[in-house]
Order: structure tokens, then C-alpha cells, then sequence
């Protein structure tokens, strides 16, 4: 089945660059794209195992919320009902999902010293990986984000906005999420150009990921004296923001603020990746002699 | 018998030195499983405060909860660790080196990796125990206090047998990682809040199928006096921790040796 999926992703390749043939370097980019994604389509069982882990975590969470706001007094105190709260943690797990990143690649390439290759081809590296994550990214949409939609829209009452506004808001805030996202992982990865023992780095990500970024407990429900510090760190803007709004928790009035601050961090860490990597080609010419 | 602890020992701690040869970073290490487990923590104590309780159990008592969890999987993680990256050592071949030597294979297994990073989850479980035994009033009678450690050593024989297991299926399919990340690491989640919240059908799986329940759910009962409301079964579940983990690790055992035979007559 993977195997006939393979070949139709292959012609559907050739056709796309067929058509593309007077643009060379986005033909590039997107050729890193479509070899990530193929690369995907190779471990089967990994993705099976995926599928059941987002569906397995989807499950502990609608349950505890469920749980939690059956008795009335919850939903009052907090700004959520109980289909809310639960349409919150199904939507926030497969925009989890959805925006799945490969961030052991780049790392794993500075340990090994194999970036030295990528340094001297005729390209971005930093836009290479872009693409390379958006081309595995797009395989999580369909293998993964889409088949746990249909299998929680069918068994854990949640269903979809019926306002088109908020797909259109999903689009923005999911990207601006996503490259917030990219960057954070690219930052933490070049930690590697200094640090040799970087596992401790990327443990402090995943909690951090963990607590801040919304995917189990959406900002709203911080202690006062906690939340405004939450808000100066980037983590909630990858998944809280978008799936508040998409879900209809954030007004379209309100999104437009969250956009703003969205794109002002995209801006920011663009700023700090670009000047990091600069100075790590300067530090890895300096090891070299 | 004796001469076979003597090696392990001297393994365990030329591995323990190998570790800290890098102190600053070992350090480090711990500082950052420290972040890691209090992220994770922190999601627990956020919704408490704000709802008070999960499922009529409080801050204390889910603190204990966590604590029971937390400790059994550093002693775990101590003994069992090392074949969580199985698969390597069947891919290499290291595997075939140690089926040669004169000491059980799953011994020098064992001994091979040892995670000195456990101290954070000893660090981290000893005070969730204590904080949660203190804040919900465990009254410590001298039983409690020398059942404690025999539920432990119940809890930490239910993970090392499905961590043995799990590593026994790669003399099969010689790959596991993903069943390693899904049974051993994901399926944890589960435990981290008292198993009532979910449907009667998974406390029945979590109980019967793949007991996790027994690592914390169950054992927390007794400890924390909560009497048989809540529970599925008759109260006496409360005590088979022990026994069920007997019953895992001799099925998990007999699941390894059965695969090294296998592994040993397909000619390798």
C-alpha cells in the first residue's frame, strides 16, 4: 500500500516540476520538500505507532477534562465549557501533530561535523531545513493529523467550526506558529556549535514545550501571577494561539492581536537564527584552522 | 551465584565512572531532567489549583501518586535501562559478543548502561512522596512503612518485565524503538492521574491487560487510607502489587528466553 502510495507521490512530483522548470530555486526547495516526505513514507510501523500515541494521549486528556468539568462549578470559574475544554484538547493534539519537526536533524549534523557539506553547497541550509521539515510536516498532515481528525470527530463528540473565518485564521496563526516553531528548534540545534553535550539542552525544550506551548493545558487556566510571564515567551504562540482560535475560544477581533504578536516573534527569532548561524560558520572556520 | 553479583558490580560501577567523567555536564544533566519533570508536574499542580481536585483526588494525594510512579521507575531506569536501546546492540552484533562470555547475557546486559541520571528521579520521587504523605495525613504505621518498599520492588519488577519483554520482541523484527517509545515511555502518561477519570473498559485494560495500575493506582489506596469506593474491583486489589509483579517479570523472563533460543538456532 505505501509502495503504490510511493509511485503516485512520484508522479505526482515530476508533473509539479515539470511545471515548474523556470523557477530553479524554488524547484530546489521543494525537491527537499518531496524527498523528506518520501523518506517518511518508509517506516510504516513508526507511523502506526504515532497514529495510536496522538490518539492514546487525545483520550487521557478528553478524559480528565471530562472528569474535571462534570461538576458545574468548573466551567464557570474558568471561560470554558465542557465541549469547549474537550474540543480544545483534541484540536491542540493534532495541531501538535501537525506541525511535527524533525529537531535532531541539524544537531545531529553538527555533532558529526557533516554541516560542513551543507555549508559549502550553493544553497540556504537554514531554508534547505525549512523545506525538508515542511515536506515531512505535510506527510504528518495526511497520514497523521487527518486520520486522528476522523476518528475524533467520530468518537469523541467534537466537531468541526462552521465559520470559514476561523479555517482562514487557522491558516495564518497555524503558520506563524509553525515557523515560531521551526526557529526555536533551529536555535536549540545550534546550541551544538558550542556545546558538545546538547541532550541536556533539548530535555529543557520539551519541558518547557510541555508546560508553555499550550498543547495539555491552554493559558487561560495559569495562576494569575504566572500567565503574563507565559505571554514574553514564545512557546504559546505555536499551539495555544492557533487552536484557541480555530476553536473559536479567541474572537476574530482578538486573533487579529495574537497575529500581530505572532508575527513580531517570527521577525525576532528570524533576526537572532540569522545571526547565530552567522556566528557558528565563523566558530566552525575557527576549529577548522 | 555470588560470583555473578561480583561482576555485575564491577560492571555497574566502572560504567558509573565512565559517566561521570564529564562532571560539569553530569551536572548539568540533572539540572535539566529536574526542568523536564517539574514541566511535567507542573501540569498537575496548575490544574489542581485552579480545579482543586481530579477526580476527588487532591493536590497531596496526587503528589503521592506521582511520587509512587516517579520513584519505581528511577530503580527501574537503575536496573532496567540498558535495554531500552536493545535494538543497537542486536544491530551491531554487540549482542552476539556478550552470548559467549561466561555470565548470563541479560546480567551483562544490565550492567552494561548504567543511568546515573536516575538520581533526578529519586530526587524527584522522594519528595513527592513526602510532600504527599505529609499533606494528605498518611498516618505511618510501622506496616505501611515496611510494605512501602515491597511495593516498589512490585512496581519496579511490572516496568523492568515490559521493558524485558519489549526488548525480547527485537529478537524477532531486531527493531522496537517505536514499541519502546509507546509502551515504555507514552503509555506512563496514562498513569499520571488516578485511572477513575477514564471509561470503566481502560481501567479494566490498564488493570488485567497491561497492569499499569499496579505501579501507583492501586498500592496509593492502601497508603493514602482511601477505602473501595472507587474501585472496580474488591478492595483486596489494593495488595497485588507484589504478585503482579512477580507474574509480569516470570512472563516477560520466559518471553526473553524464548526469544534467545530462537535467536541462537536461526545461526547467528
Amino acid at each position: 500500500m505505501a509502495d503504490r502510495a510511493a509511485a503516485r507521490a512520484v508522479d505526482a512530483e515530476e508533473l509539479f516540476f515539470d511545471a515548474l522548470e523556470g523557477f530553479p530555486t524554488v524547484t530546489m526547495y521543494l525537491k527537499f520538500a518531496f524527498k523528506s516526505f518520501q523518506k517518511q513514507l518508509a517506516y510504516k510501523f513508526e507511523y502506526f505507532v504515532g497514529v495510536v500515541n496522538g490518539l492514546l494521549f487525545i483520550f487521557i486528556f478528553t478524559s480528565l477534562w471530562k472528569n474535571i468539568f462534570d461538576s458545574s462549578k468548573a466551567s464557570a470559574s474558568s471561560g470554558f465549557t465542557m465541549e469547549g475544554i474537550v474540543s480544545y484538547a483534541v484540536f491542540a493534539m493534532i495541531i501538535r501533530i501537525s506541525m511535527s519537526q524533525d529537531d535532531m536533524g541539524v544537531m545531529g549534523k553538527i555533532r558529526s561535523g557533516d554541516i560542513a557539506m551543507d555549508m559549502i553547497k550553493p544553497y540556504n541550509y537554514f531554508g534547505v531545513t525549512l523545506a525538508e521539515n515542511v515536506g515531512g510536516t505535510m506527510f504528518h498532515w495526511f497520514t497523521r493529523a487527518a486520520p486522528i481528525l476522523a476518528v475524533c470527530l467520530i468518537f469523541f463528540d467534537v466537531s468541526l467550526p462552521r465559520d470559514p473565518v476561523n479555517y482562514m485564521l487557522l491558516a495564518v496563526t497555524w503558520t506563524m506558529g509553525y515557523l515560531i516553531y521551526f526557529m526555536v528548534n533551529w536555535l536549540f540545534a545550534m546550541i551544538a556549535f558550542w556545546v558538545i553535550e546538547t541532550f541536556s539542552f533539548q530535555l529543557m525544550k520539551y519541558g518547557m514545550f510541555t508546560l508553555f506551548s499550550g498543547g495539555i493545558i491552554p493559558l487561560d487556566f495559569f495562576p494569575d501571577f504566572i500567565r503574563p510571564a507565559v505571554a514574553y515567551i514564545p512557546f504559546m504562540y505555536i499551539l495555544y494561539v492557533p487552536t484557541a482560535t480555530f476553536i473559536g475560544h479567541i474572537g476574530h477581533g482578538e486573533a487579529m492581536g495574537f497575529i500581530l504578536f505572532q508575527g513580531a516573534w517570527v521577525a525576532a527569532l528570524g533576526l537572532v537564527s540569522a545571526l547565530v548561524w552567522k556566528a557558528a560558520q565563523k566558530k566552525l572556520i575557527i576549529q577548522g584552522g | 551465584m555470588r560470583d555473578e553479583l561480583g561482576i555485575y558490580l564491577t560492571l555497574v560501577v566502572a560504567s558509573i565512572r565512565a559517566r561521570m567523567e564529564y562532571k560539569a555536564s553530569f551536572l548539568f544533566l540533572f539540572l535539566a531532567l529536574l526542568v523536564y519533570y517539574l514541566a511535567q508536574v507542573g501540569v498537575i499542580v496548575i490544574v489542581l489549583t485552579k480545579f482543586g481536585s481530579i477526580s476527588g483526588w487532591t493536590l497531596g494525594e496526587m503528589a503521592f501518586l506521582y511520587g509512587l510512579m516517579v520513584f519505581s521507575q528511577g530503580v527501574t531506569t537503575v536496573l532496567f535501562g540498558s535495554l531500552n536501546d536493545f535494538e543497537g546492540q542486536i544491530i551491531s552484533g554487540g549482542f552476539d559478543r556478550l552470548l559467549v562470555r561466561p555470565l548470563s547475557p541479560l546480567m551483562q546486559i544490565l550492567a552494561s548502561g548504567f543511568e546515573i541520571s536516575t538520581v533526578a528521579h529519586f530526587f524527584i520521587g522522594t519528595t513527592a512522596l513526602y510532600f504527599g504523605s505529609k499533606s494528605s495525613g498518611v498516618e505511618w504505621t510501622l506496616l505501611k512503612a515496611l510494605y512501602l518498599p515491597v511495593v516498589i520492588g512490585g512496581a519496579v519488577l511490572i516496568q523492568g518485565g515490559l521493558r524485558l519483554g519489549v526488548a525480547a520482541v527485537c529478537f524477532w523484527t531486531i527493531r522496537n524503538r517505536s514499541l519502546v517509545h509507546m509502551l515504555v515511555y507514552s503509555s506512563k502518561e496514562m498513569i499520571f492521574y488516578p485511572i477513575s477519570i477514564y471509561h470503566w473498559g481502560m481501567q479494566l485494560f490498564l488493570t488485567i491487560a497491561f497492569p499499569l495500575a499496579f505501579i501507583n493506582y492501586y498500592p496509593s489506596h492502601y497508603f493514602l487510607s482511601r477505602g473501595g469506593a472507587q474501585l472496580l474491583f474488591h478492595p483486596y486489589i489494593q495488595y497485588l502489587t507484589p504478585l503482579v509483579g512477580v507474574v509480569v517479570f516470570a512472563l516477560a523472563y520466559m518471553l526473553w528466553r524464548l526469544g534467545i533460543s530462537k535467536y541462537q538456532s536461526a545461526g547467528n
